[in-house]
């Protein structure tokens, strides 16, 4: 057991839990969480809209399939005018079709499955490996710290989006590293993951710093505590409110990066569906095509900002103070 | 963040969101849906318009998102180079917008005279042409000699040098000296010896910007330097119009700014009576950049300006609907293919490359391209108006299963992946097609159309989009790329003759490691056969009917597979009477078109 109450953990802590009772009700941190959560009804909202989301991305071969819309990559060129042009919104395709004749609400369902992909694995990973270098650099300080923090400097000066232009392109053809890195999805993980763990490392790594010197860490090690376990067991819990709402304000971002490579179109490759995509092949008939864009648009507006709420929901909650 | 502050600010999202939404839904209402299907009144195509009734003055507007690639005769091989080249320079010969079958002599005082057996041609030139300032002085045959001379020096690289002038006594070897078999007896003629009796498509080629004279004085210092800096920094000018220059000769950073403007005014040495071109305009900006669906509704909604680039499909069916007098459709515009790796991977085998050709849906890929208005489905390569088009079965194309069903068969397409040893009619091998083509325009559509008809013969595909300027450098061009398929290659003849169709891209011994355009690798031993005995037929009707056959066994072995016929779309605004170059896939020919209102 930790030698410090976690935030999440088991460790009881005081709560006025019933206001007309008056007693003094012992609650857990992780039930004070959800108290504070759950009265911030747009966190909550957001936080519903993520499930729902996540539930239709899942399972959406069976969402299209009830909604009898046709799949995502079925073609029908007599969905378009006479000048390829594709046909708008009916009862059949109820946000149109695209230039292919694909059904946009099809592919808009099939699309959030790219961009959780990307936003949840890349920003997971990415997470991992900021915590490990942050909590490295931050304990044990010295020539380990120097060696991560300026690496992680260094990585940060890399333009992201430029890199990323450059390795989906160099990767395009037959993947990266010997094939391990295969071009579209794969290739914008990695990317999220190459330049997103730099600025959980550099948080991590800071209160790192200041908990190192706590009497709970003073403590484990006058009882003989190993390095590891004290990283691990003592310090690292006590930084899962920070990480957990970084993490989830980072995987907006990492799903508008997807969407902007996309765009570009260096990520996502076709015909797998991607709203960024989407979004750029309806560009250059935007004034006659208004749904093929709108409608991918609006997912990605939607989802980030559900993410971005849920993220200040989550901060709210966790971190009552900085309220 | 105070809750309610943010709540507050959900909402104004999903309000905005919603008015956006409404804005779009109202602006759909007011767009054109043309119901589907045939029935078309054809666009205007541009032939038989009146060539001299223009009005004199005034500065055309040109609006173009792509620049140029070569602005120096000896370099230049692309369609909007060509727009610049033959308004400042003065070829040869040259076709005249509206013919398509017989250039003009230009330059020449009168036709090519062919003797000694097909192997000797002797021009003649006009004696009063002059060059441009600083150089000012009259044009000799020996300025003409030189161009052709410095298209086989390194520096400048002519890349049709060798299958045009490669015949010529001492071009094989030559490095951009004097070459032996090009004479000059006096100032005004100039004489080609061949080492073959190949006269025919040597005066075709005499059409071209190599053979317009550039002066050795002036070029040759610039041509020392790799890549030469004559028509890259300076250069001197035959035509009607010169690129604005300084008084040295200098146009870069004046009349050529690269990436953003090119600006064409009068050249002062230049005779009209030299020329039957009227040069209506006093001055043509082009402006260089944009996004092509902008540029064509600044174009259709404006005045004094044309658009160079291919317009939008959307921009297609708005002039159509509401400026159709603005719009042109320019058949003969060359044709697009599906090319198939012909020397790696399952497209080795003959009946799976003609399985593909079945199945393929060729009619849709023409819908994505723009509809009937931009092209007909392709059934052979090559292409309407040229010669040998109507012996190789003109619109229907040569009589092959696969070659009979515009919207794919698969039915068909499974008796040939049969035939080539997958008794289920799918593949069942594991190798994986790489697909790859441009990220640009409707190029994703119609890569993703290939796509679905090759994962419908069992084929595992990968679809590679690529920006439009690595497209061939890369990976079409460069057969070390091992690339399955490219499904959007283009081929625009050089000149009235089917040889400069089918010669570079399907002549085996043409394959190069690097920018190859022999893109499926095509090196059929009999096709290899035919082509070389064809180059050699004198005639016209002769030389037709022996490409035709070419062209008939390419379609046999399926060796890639066309699908469009191209009508090149140009828009011009209302007041501009605008002349297309029919023989030159339709652009606009600054030396014909003028102003209503200059």
């Amino acid at each position: 057991m930790s030698a410090q109450a976690s935030l999440l953990g088991p460790e009881v802590s005081l709560g006025i839990a019933g206001e007309d009772s008056g007693d003094i009700v012992a609650r857990s941190p992780t039930a004070l969480f959800w108290r504070r959560f759950r009265q911030d009804r747009v966190a909550v909202a957001s936080l519903i809209f993520i499930v729902v989301l996540i539930i239709i991305a899942v399972a959406a071969p069976l969402v299209v399939k009830i909604l009898g819309l046709p799949g995502p990559y079925v073609q029908n060129l007599n969905l378009t005018n006479a000048f390829g042009e594709p046909l708008g919104p009916s009862g059949a395709h109820p946000f149109g079709v695209d230039g292919l004749g694909e059904d946009i609400a099809s592919r808009v369902i099939y699309g959030a499955r790219v961009s959780l992909e990307v936003g949840v694995i890349g920003t997971g990973i990415a997470t991992v490996i900021g915590v490990l270098v942050g909590l490295l650099a931050g304990f044990y300080r010295g020539w380990v710290d120097t060696i991560l923090s300026r690496f992680t400097d260094l990585v940060l000066c890399f333009p992201t989006l430029l890199f990323g232009i450059g390795l989906a392109s160099a990767c395009a053809l037959k993947g990266c590293l010997g094939g391990s890195i295969q071009p579209g999805v794969p290739v914008i993980i990695a990317v999220v993951v190459i330049f997103g763990w730099t600025y959980i490392a550099r948080i991590v790594r800071g209160l790192v710093l200041s908990l190192r010197e706590k009497e709970f860490v003073e403590a484990a090690r006058s009882l003989g505590a190993s390095d590891a376990r004290i990283m691990f067991r003592e310090i690292l819990p006590n930084l899962l409110a920070p990480v957990i709402v970084y993490a989830s304000l980072l995987i907006p971002v990492n799903i508008l990066f997807e969407a902007a490579l996309s765009y570009l179109g260096v990520g996502v490759q076709p015909p797998t569906a991607s709203w960024g995509q989407m979004i750029a092949d309806a560009t250059p008939i935007f004034n006659i095509a208004w749904w093929w864009m709108v409608f991918p648009g609006a997912a990605l507006l939607l989802t980030v900002l559900a993410f971005n709420l849920l993220g200040d929901g989550l901060q709210d909650a966790l971190n009552p103070k900085a309220d | 963040m105070n809750t309610s502050i943010r709540r507050r600010a959900f909402a104004g999202v999903l309000a905005l969101f919603a008015a956006a939404a409404a804005l779009f839904a109202f602006a759909s209402s007011n767009s054109t849906t043309l119901a589907n299907g045939a029935g078309l009144k054809p666009a205007q195509t541009g032939a038989g318009e009146t060539l001299l009734n223009g009005k004199r003055g005034g500065t055309l507007t040109v609006y173009d998102s792509e620049d140029f690639e070569h602005l120096d005769p000896g370099e230049s091989y692309f369609a909007l180079d060509y727009e610049v080249m033959y308004a400042t320079q003065m070829p040869l010969f040259e076709y005249l917008p509206n013919n398509t079958t017989v250039a003009a002599p230009m330059l020449a005082s009168g036709p090519a005279v062919v003797t000694n057996g097909g192997k000797t041609v002797t021009v003649h030139i006009k004696p009063d042409v002059h060059f441009s300032p600083p150089v000012n002085r009259a044009v000799t045959s020996a300025d003409v000699a030189y161009a052709i001379d410095r298209g086989a020096n390194p520096n400048v690289a002519n890349p049709y040098f060798q299958p045009y002038f490669g015949d010529i006594v001492g071009a094989a070897k030559a490095t951009g000296g004097p070459i032996a078999g090009i004479q000059t007896p006096n100032s005004t003629t100039i004489v080609f010896h061949l080492t073959q009796p190949t006269a025919d498509l040597l005066i075709g080629a005499l059409s071209l910007p190599i053979s317009a004279p550039v002066p050795e004085s002036y070029a040759a210092p610039l041509d020392k330097d790799k890549p030469t800096q004559y028509g890259t920094s300076s250069e001197v000018f035959t035509g009607p119009y010169m690129l604005q220059s300084t008084a040295s000769g200098k146009f870069l950073g004046l009349g050529y700014q690269p990436g953003k403007s090119a600006t064409l005014v009068r050249n002062p040495n230049w005779n009209p009576k030299t020329d039957p071109a009227p040069a209506y305009l006093n001055k043509i900006n082009i402006n260089i950049g944009g996004a092509a669906q902008v540029i064509g509704l600044q174009v259709l909604k404006g005045s004094d300006s044309v658009q160079n680039d291919t317009p939008t499909n959307a921009n297609v069916e708005l002039a159509y609907t509401k400026y159709y007098k603005q719009l042109y459709a320019v058949p003969g515009a060359g044709d697009h293919y599906v090319s198939l790796d012909n020397a790696k991977g399952p497209f080795t085998n003959v009946n799976i490359r003609r399985a593909a050709y079945a199945a393929l849906d060729r009619a849709a890929l023409v819908k994505i391209a723009g509809g009937s208005i931009v092209g007909e489905v392709g059934t052979h390569f090559i292409t309407p108006g040229s010669a040998g088009f109507a012996q190789s079965g003109g619109n229907a194309g040569p009589k092959y299963p696969w070659n009979e069903y515009p919207d794919g068969n698969l039915s068909v397409a499974e008796k040939y992946m049969k035939a080539a040893g997958y008794p289920s009619g799918k593949y069942t091998g594991n190798q994986v097609l790489t697909i790859v083509q441009a990220d640009n325009g409707n190029s994703p559509e119609e890569g993703a159309v290939v796509k679905d008809a090759f994962t419908e013969l069992g084929f595992k595909t990968k679809l590679v989009l690529v920006d439009q300027s690595v497209l061939y450098a890369k990976y079409c061009g460069v057969p070390a790329a091992q690339v399955s398929a490219c499904p959007s290659v283009g081929w625009i003849r050089d000149f009235a003759d089917p040889q400069t169709i089918l010669y570079v891209p399907f002549y085996g011994p043409a394959i190069t490691p690097t920018n190859n355009s022999n893109w499926g690798q095509v090196n059929e031993p009999a096709i290899n056969a035919a082509m070389v005995k064809a180059t050699f037929v004198v005639g016209a009707a002769a030389r037709a009917a022996a490409w035709a056959k070419i062209d008939d066994m390419l379609v046999d072995q399926a060796v890639a597979i066309p699908w469009i016929f191209d009508d090149q779309p140009n828009i011009e605004s209302g007041n501009v009477r605008g002349i297309n170059d029919l023989w030159d896939v339709g652009e606009w020919d600054y030396t014909y078109t003028s102003l209503d209102n200059p």
